[in-house]
């Protein structure tokens, strides 16, 4: 049972990273940028979880024993704005080429650390908290491989399904779903504040467990792609459509930016 | 920086202090919940203070109340739910879910303690 378990838990971190980095991914190698970012965002992302994970005990007794919640929201609302710049130099693009893009591959990496160093740390407490069990290589050990070798082949599968559509839409396809994730980060950071009491709130708006358990597997992909959260309150709901708003209006700034350059170009 | 942080520290202080919210106390020892079953009062924010008896970390989890978060080994979490319907909510230790199972029951105000 302990396998299962290590699967879910991997899996779960794995999949929300994986399939950013999927999109971006696909985003770099349309627009023919470098892709060297994707491996120093990666080290950097996991020195960053090993260092927050190595001092999670002292982070969470700052701010009256609320500092995880708190720093843990600082992160995802940070990715909430790479992205929205990533998003921005994204809708710049038409079609596939570009060459001065030094400022489009920062971003993405910034987004890709800090969602790494937010994910990482957890899965890098699980699998070293239970390091010392006898049965740790037939249990957490080999479920922990799985769930991130599935969370992985599913960031492989996306890369491919967006490489297979035509560029201009394989494009707003990568924008529509960052906006997701990012909006998803930034609804549980506010869940986060909530939780850690710097913000109130009334009672749920509404309740869909019964229609899309969280803890099933619609209920965790779901989650892993847009946020899904079965009993939101009103106020993470906003901040959900605050931050689909701001996406929205980076895309649109974006096109129209570019619309602007090109016509005064010509 | 330093000095925002400490304002708003101490501004949370002031206002939890204020607000004199119900405390609830829970252990985990040998990856099992004690009590496994917390009753509070409905309509009542309430801060529950979770001390991880354990050598290894643990992760609170609930998605009723939609809660998570990590309790190291020998550490304590502090952790706000509420106001809250009356109904069962139960919480589980993500990283040993087959022990660590328990329930918060909500009740209504003249019930509750």
């Amino acid at each position: 049972m302990m396998l299962i378990n290590s699967v879910v838990i991997v899996l779960r971190e794995v999949l929300e990273a994986a399939l950013m980095v999927s999109v971006l991914l696909a985003v770099s190698r349309i627009l023919r940028l470098d892709t060297r970012w994707l491996r120093i965002a990666l080290v950097v992302g996991l020195g960053g979880a090993a260092i927050y994970g190595h001092f999670l005990d002292s982070v969470s007794e700052l701010f009256e024993g609320v500092g995880q919640e708190l720093f843990n929201a600082l992160l995802q609302f940070s990715v909430l704005v790479f992205l929205s710049v990533a998003v921005f130099l994204i809708a710049r693009q038409r079609g596939q080429r570009c060459d001065k893009h030094t400022f489009l591959p920062l971003v993405m990496a910034l987004a890709v650390a800090v969602a790494v160093t937010r994910e990482g740390a957890e899965v890098l407490i699980y699998v070293t908290g239970f390091w010392q069990m006898s049965d740790f290589l037939s249990s957490v050990g080999v479920g922990s491989f799985t769930g991130a070798a599935i969370g992985f082949s599913v960031g492989v599968l996306f890369y491919y399904l967006l490489l297979a559509v035509s560029p201009s839409r394989a494009l707003l396809v990568s924008i529509v779903l960052l906006s997701l994730a990012a909006s998803g980060m930034s609804a549980q950071a506010m869940g986060l504040m909530i939780q850690a009491d710097w913000i109130s709130v009334a009672a749920p708006l509404w309740d869909t467990s019964g229609f899309i358990a969280e803890d099933s597997l619609t209920g965790h992909l779901l989650y892993a792609l847009i946020g899904y959260e079965a009993s939101p309150s009103a106020i993470e709901v906003a901040t959900y459509a605050a931050s689909i708003a701001v996406m929205a209006l980076s895309a649109i700034l974006g096109r129209t930016v570019f619309a602007k350059i090109e016509s005064d170009v010509s | 920086m330093k000095c925002l942080g400490r304002i708003a520290a101490l501004l949370f202080l002031v206002t939890t202090a204020n607000a004199a919210t119900p405390v609830f106390e829970i252990e985990i020892r040998n990856h099992l919940f004690q009590p496994d079953t917390v009753i509070i009062p409905a309509n009542t924010k309430v801060k529950l203070i979770v001390y991880n008896r354990d050598a290894t970390p643990e992760e609170f989890e609930s998605y009723e109340l939609n809660r998570e978060k990590v309790i190291m080994g020998g550490r304590k979490a502090i952790i706000f739910i509420g106001p809250l319907a009356p109904g069962e909510y139960p919480f589980f230790g993500e990283f040993n879910p087959q022990t660590a199972l328990g329930k918060i029951i909500v009740k209504d105000g003249n019930d509750a303690d």
